[in-house]
């Protein structure tokens, strides 16, 4: 609990630290920040008018803590260019980014356990000699090119898969999760998952293999084994369960990473994506909304490595005795 | 930033010839003023317009040639808008463009706009040309109801922006749009010039050959507003003009006609115009369209719409004459009235509008209102936007002009090969905004069969803009020297894979009836015609660099 | 005093020297243990090579436009003759672009590598060395670093900053350093208590003497596994950024190329020649480093945990 107390407070103090310096940031970077958002036939006091309205007039203490203030509400401001708060903005396309995260974590993790059990329970064979550099391999590919060979290849070429979005147009649903669950929504998202699970499946294929490597040495495998089970049945039973753990906290970890990182796929594949937004607004100087959607990314970033720590504490017996000791 | 031995090595020459160059000063003091300093030609960065940056760096080898030292410089554009636009006096050169609207097919606005004087300190004219003689002609064209006597005048204001080259003009890009024949009967399609066939007729017009109906199209920029008082881009006019009516549209051939107006009747002293509305049209929420809608309509962008309000200054007073008549009078004859105004303002229902407005705070404007029914009187009706993916229109079936398709769909894609690829599958049927090489178009729409290809040159241009309050460019003729020594058809062909004409004036050859033929001939060229304009002028080449004259020493703003 | 001054100084530099040679054995024992690492070392090696002498290997200027005996642009021809990996859309050279392209990327990839592999290392050891509140403090800080989301901020400092490389090397610098600095906080926490540290506390030298004289030659080879990776890391961050289009114009990178590849449609086109080499390239870099990790990794870390 003193433990949990801890990591909590530290979280917030990480997720305030990042907000104050995303601030900053976004108000001391060159050029006027109404420079793009200006239509360039406004005069001198609609430009005033402007910088009123947004706040900007005002000192930049003032505007530091009418932004704290605002946060600690769930107010992340006004986009200027969309005239709509941002957080209904950003809410807009975060499933999205969320579902893309998770499919393609899951589909990794899947493949990367069984086939990291799989390497490590044939340590020295020929498998493992291609099987860990195609394994690094896939990890060192960018994504964006990985995606554009797919979208040539399962889309343009044999046709199988539509080309980009995440519904085919002018489609209806009666709920957001009939839209989502609907066979349409999942052949859009098969792509860009497919890609970034590539991407992806290196982590958790090593560590679930380094993992059983280890496990695979104690001694109760060689009890085991003495008692005479079957190899890959000590492998899935007794050692898998063992080896999980860290991979479980990489999962974790992984999705905070991921919904920031996707932004490249999801510009391959025009998926309606947190990412995207992100992009689009600092390319159009939307500060208010490109800070919210950093925000966002951020939090979801610093709320995963805190499951992520608390779990590994929860679970880990070696790491609670060494705390009780 | 990498480090580049060329430049390093381009520094140690420049370097050492100048170091040669005081070396033998004494002699040549006399006949040379200042070497003319480095000078910055700003671009879009390669990555978000390839042809531009192409374009620039291919104007700098040639440049280069005649003795300048030039550096092309890729920047996002909100960079660049502040470098050029909010910082008027401390650029040299920039690359540029004119986008063609419809409203852009009277030559009034980019004519007036971009070089008369008042717009010099915060408008249109961010290069600072300052003509009297042309101030005074672009004044009385718009006094000028007469249209050949316009266009006599039009003509000579396109001879004065050639003689003085306020811009180096380049290309008029042509546009590339596609659509899928099986889906659409392509006789109902309808070319207008300057925009090629995406546009208000063509959708308008266009009939379905089968069982679908729905229209999907494409845009590759992200979509920031649909709002009948504010243009955030060039995607939402497109939206804006089918869901909200206006008085008068522009016709397919470049001239304002009657729209949601029966008719359009001027006085004789042309400073007042009577305009009737059509009978029974309706909102999109069943209201009735009335007198007092419009009255709204126009007198609203004076306080709320700061994109609206230079269209409607004009107009002095409204005066509703009747149930269905209103009449607009003006301060002075405006002969581009029913182009800019009439044909331009959205008519936007008041009873929707009007509490939004009353609500809004000191200071804000239209623009920051977020109206989610978008009700109009158009043609199509408003369904639904998600955002980052596709905007859904239907066709408004109560409309006295109504569409023959069912709903309009507009996807948004940033991937222009996927764009390509839609198109093929169908999951694209009008190709509206292609921005990918037209040939690699052309091929599959030829290996596809279904897909018909159309070209069309654009009302836009693009160009390189001078900073005429900076030495060297405030004198003409070295703008001259400049522009001449750039090869426009290498342009045309090396940047633009021949998919462009050339370029030598504001109004587009699209424009057939405004456009001074033949104007792109006029404007001889040629490297050694650029350096005897240089030479006549009193430049002198000292050591491979391009000096001012004699006595004239370089002041300039940092 | 004096005395014992003499024996200390060959003393120290014969720890230092010990400390170094025992990295450096362990250098050059993993390339004849492991075969991947010596694979990745070889393939460091070669790209090391072809950026040193891009000047002389290239055959074009690989930012020139190139023109055909008519005039017209050289665009899109196939690879052959004067062209051995043919010319881009907009009549580049796409053989001298590849070769320029490996400096491009070794430069971001090892300086960006180097900063955050110096800022972990320092940060490490003194967080590690003197514990108590510094070590609180950066440990916080490696917290607010972590909590950063690395490609999005890269993104931000690439479009408000010059477009530049370094936007990225500097982005890397800050967010990456936390990864080798935890890892070397742990193991200088147990060198420090080592009976040879003891002893040169005994022998008078300071705290900071010991540090970087004694403790730190024990930490490098941690810190090479780290720059192998942050090399590829660079690399790959490098190309993400040109190819949303925040990169400079005026530098070529495998990640320019892409992105005009992408950008040309030249996958349309069916120019493989022209997408498929730099990504290549890129893969081969990032798992040289990869491999050259692994193999460390096998030596320094029997039980991996981080």
């Amino acid at each position: 609990m003193v433990y949990f107390l801890k990591r909590f407070t530290h979280m917030l103090f990480v997720l305030w630290t990042v907000a104050t310096i995303l601030f900053f940031m976004f108000r001391t970077m060159p050029g006027t920040p109404l420079a793009a958002f200006i239509d360039n036939t406004t005069t001198a006091e609609q430009q005033n008018a402007l910088i009123r309205q947004f706040g900007l007039d005002k000192s930049l203490g003032e505007q530091y803590w009418l932004f704290l203030t605002n946060l600690m509400q769930g107010d992340l401001g006004q986009s200027f260019f969309f005239k709509k708060p941002v957080v209904e903005v950003v809410m807009e396309v975060f499933p999205n980014s969320v579902i893309l995260t998770l499919t393609s974590l899951i589909i990794a993790y899947l493949f990367g356990i069984v086939a990291g059990a799989y390497l490590a329970w044939r340590r020295g064979s020929w498998v493992e000699g291609v099987g860990i550099p195609l394994v690094l391999t896939t990890r060192a590919a960018p994504e964006f090119w990985l995606g554009m060979v797919f979208l040539a290849i399962f889309s343009f070429h044999f046709g199988w898969l539509p080309a980009g979005g995440a519904n085919s147009s002018g489609t209806d649903w009666s709920s957001g999760w009939a839209r989502v669950t609907s066979l349409d929504y999942m052949s859009h998202l098969a792509l860009p998952a497919i890609t970034l699970a590539i991407y992806l499946q290196g982590l958790p294929l090593l560590l679930m293999r380094s993992n059983m490597l280890n496990v695979l040495q104690e001694e109760f495998i060689t009890m085991a084994r003495m008692k005479g089970l079957s190899t890959w049945a000590i492998v899935m039973r007794h050692a898998a369960r063992n080896a999980l753990l860290p991979v479980a906290t990489a999962f974790a970890l992984g999705i905070g990473g991921a919904v920031g990182g996707n932004v490249v796929v999801e510009t391959v594949f025009s998926w309606p994506g947190i990412g995207r937004l992100l992009v689009n607004a600092v390319s159009a100087s939307d500060y208010p909304l490109a800070q919210g959607a950093f925000l966002m990314i951020t939090a979801v970033l610093v709320v995963m490595n805190f499951i992520a720590d608390i779990t590994y504490h929860l679970l880990d017996p070696r790491v609670r005795v060494a705390a009780r000791g | 930033m990498l480090l580049n031995p060329k430049g390093l090595l381009r520094a140690t020459l420049s370097a050492a010839s100048m170091a040669a160059l005081l070396a033998a000063s004494q002699p040549a003091a006399a006949q040379s003023g200042d070497p003319i300093r480095k000078l910055t030609l700003i671009s879009r960065a390669q990555a978000a317009n390839p042809q531009q940056f192409q374009s620039a760096e291919l104007i700098a080898q040639a440049w280069r040639e005649l003795g300048l030292d030039v550096e092309v410089q890729g920047m996002p554009r909100p960079q660049q808008s502040d470098a050029v636009w909010y910082n008027r006096d401390t650029w040299d050169l920039t690359m540029w463009q004119m986008a063609g609207r419809p409203e852009r097919s009277d030559p009034d606005e980019l004519i007036y706009n971009l070089f008369h004087s008042s717009t010099r300190e915060s408008g249109y004219n961010f290069v600072g040309y300052e003509n009297l003689e042309y101030d005074e002609i672009a004044e009385q064209q718009r006094r000028t109801a007469n249209r050949a006597e316009r266009k006599v005048l039009i003509d000579r204001l396109q001879d004065i922006v050639n003689e003085d080259q306020v811009y180096a003009f380049l290309v008029h890009p042509l546009q590339t749009f596609a659509f899928d024949k099986t889906v659409w009967d392509a006789s109902t399609t309808i070319v207008q010039p300057g925009l090629g066939i995406k546009n208000f007729w063509t959708f308008s017009n266009i009939a379905p050959l089968g069982d679908q109906k729905d229209m999907i199209l494409n845009s590759s920029d992200e979509l920031n507003a649909i709002n009948p008082f504010y243009i955030s881009g060039a995607t939402d006019s497109w939206i804006t003009e089918l869901i909200w009516d206006r008085m008068m549209r522009i016709g397919p051939d470049g001239l304002a006609e009657p729209w949601a107006a029966k008719s359009v009747e001027w006085a004789d002293d042309a400073l007042s115009v009577t305009v009737t509305l059509r009978d029974g049209m309706m909102w999109h929420d069943g209201t009735p369209v009335t007198t007092d809608d419009v009255m709204f309509s126009f007198t609203a962008p004076i306080k709320y719409a700061p994109m609206y309000k230079p269209f409607v200054e004009g107009i002095t007073n409204i005066e509703v004459l009747d149930a269905a008549t209103v009449r607009f009078d003006l301060t002075e004859p405006n002969a581009a009235f029913e182009t800019s105004t009439l044909a331009k303002v959205n008519l936007a229902p008041k009873h929707v509008w009007e509490p939004l407005l009353a609500a809004l705070s000191e200071g804000e404007s239209a623009e920051s209102i977020l109206e989610e029914t978008r009700i109009g009187s158009g043609p199509f009706k408003f369904n639904r936007w998600a955002s980052q993916q596709e905007v859904v229109l239907d066709a408004n079936a109560d409309h006295w002009a109504p569409p023959k398709m069912d709903r309009w769909i507009l996807r948004i894609v940033l991937n222009v090969e996927a764009t390509l690829g839609m198109l093929r599958s169908g999951e694209l049927n009008f190709l509206s905004d292609y921005t990918g090489d037209p040939t690699l178009l052309i091929e599959a729409a030829t290996a596809d069969g279904d897909i018909d290809v159309v070209e069309s040159v654009d009302v836009g241009f693009q160009y390189l803009a001078f900073n005429l309050r900076r030495p060297p460019f405030n004198d003409t003729a070295f703008r001259r020297a400049l522009s001449a020594a750039i090869n426009r058809e290498l342009i045309r062909k090396a940047a633009y894979n021949g998919f462009a004409v050339n370029a030598n004036s504001v109004v587009s050859p699209a424009l057939s009836y405004w456009h001074k033929a033949g104007i792109a001939d006029e404007l001889p060229t040629g490297m050694d015609l650029a350096k005897t304009i240089l030479a006549d002028a009193g430049y002198v080449l000292e050591d491979g660099k391009l000096h001012y004259p004699a006595g004239t020493m370089e002041t300039f703003d940092k | 005093m004096q005395r014992a001054d003499e024996i200390a100084l060959p003393g120290r530099g014969a720890r230092f020297i010990a400390g170094l040679s025992r990295w450096f054995s362990a250098a050059t024992a993993i390339p004849r243990r492991d075969p991947f690492a010596f694979a990745g070392l070889l393939l460091y090696l070669i790209f090391i090579l072809i950026a040193v002498f891009a000047d002389n290997l290239i055959t074009h200027d690989p930012r020139e436009i190139l023109f055909d005996a008519n005039y017209d642009l050289a665009r899109n021809l196939q690879p052959g003759g004067d062209h051995i990996l043919g010319t881009t859309f907009s009549g580049r050279d796409i053989y001298s672009q590849l070769v320029m392209g490996t400096r491009g990327a070794l430069v971001v990839g090892v300086t960006a590598a180097f900063c955050v592999v110096t800022i972990g290392t320092v940060i490490g050891l003194i967080s590690g060395f003197f514990g108590g509140l510094t070590d609180t403090l950066l440990m916080r800080l490696a917290d607010v670093a972590l909590g950063v989301p690395f490609l999005p901020f890269v993104i931000v400092l690439a479009a408000f900053l010059d477009p530049s490389q370094w936007n990225v090397v500097f982005g890397i610098a800050l967010l990456l350093w936390p990864q080798s600095a935890r890892v070397i906080r742990a193991q200088v926490m147990s060198l420090r208590e080592r009976a040879f540290i003891e002893a040169a506390r005994v022998t008078g030298a300071g705290p900071w003497r010991i540090l970087f004289v004694h403790i730190a030659p024990n930490v490098l080879s941690l810190s090479f596994l780290y720059a192998s990776i942050a090399v590829g890391w660079a690399i790959l961050t490098e190309a993400s950024i040109s190819f949303l289009g925040f990169g400079p114009s005026d530098s070529v990178t495998w990640g320019y190329m892409l992105q005009d590849a992408y950008a040309s449609q030249a996958l349309g086109r069916g120019q493989y020649y022209w997408f498929v080499p730099p990504g290549l390239c890129i893969i081969a870099v990032v798992v040289a480093g990869f491999f050259i990790s692994r193999g460390y990794e096998e030596i320094l870390f029997p039980k991996l945990k981080d």
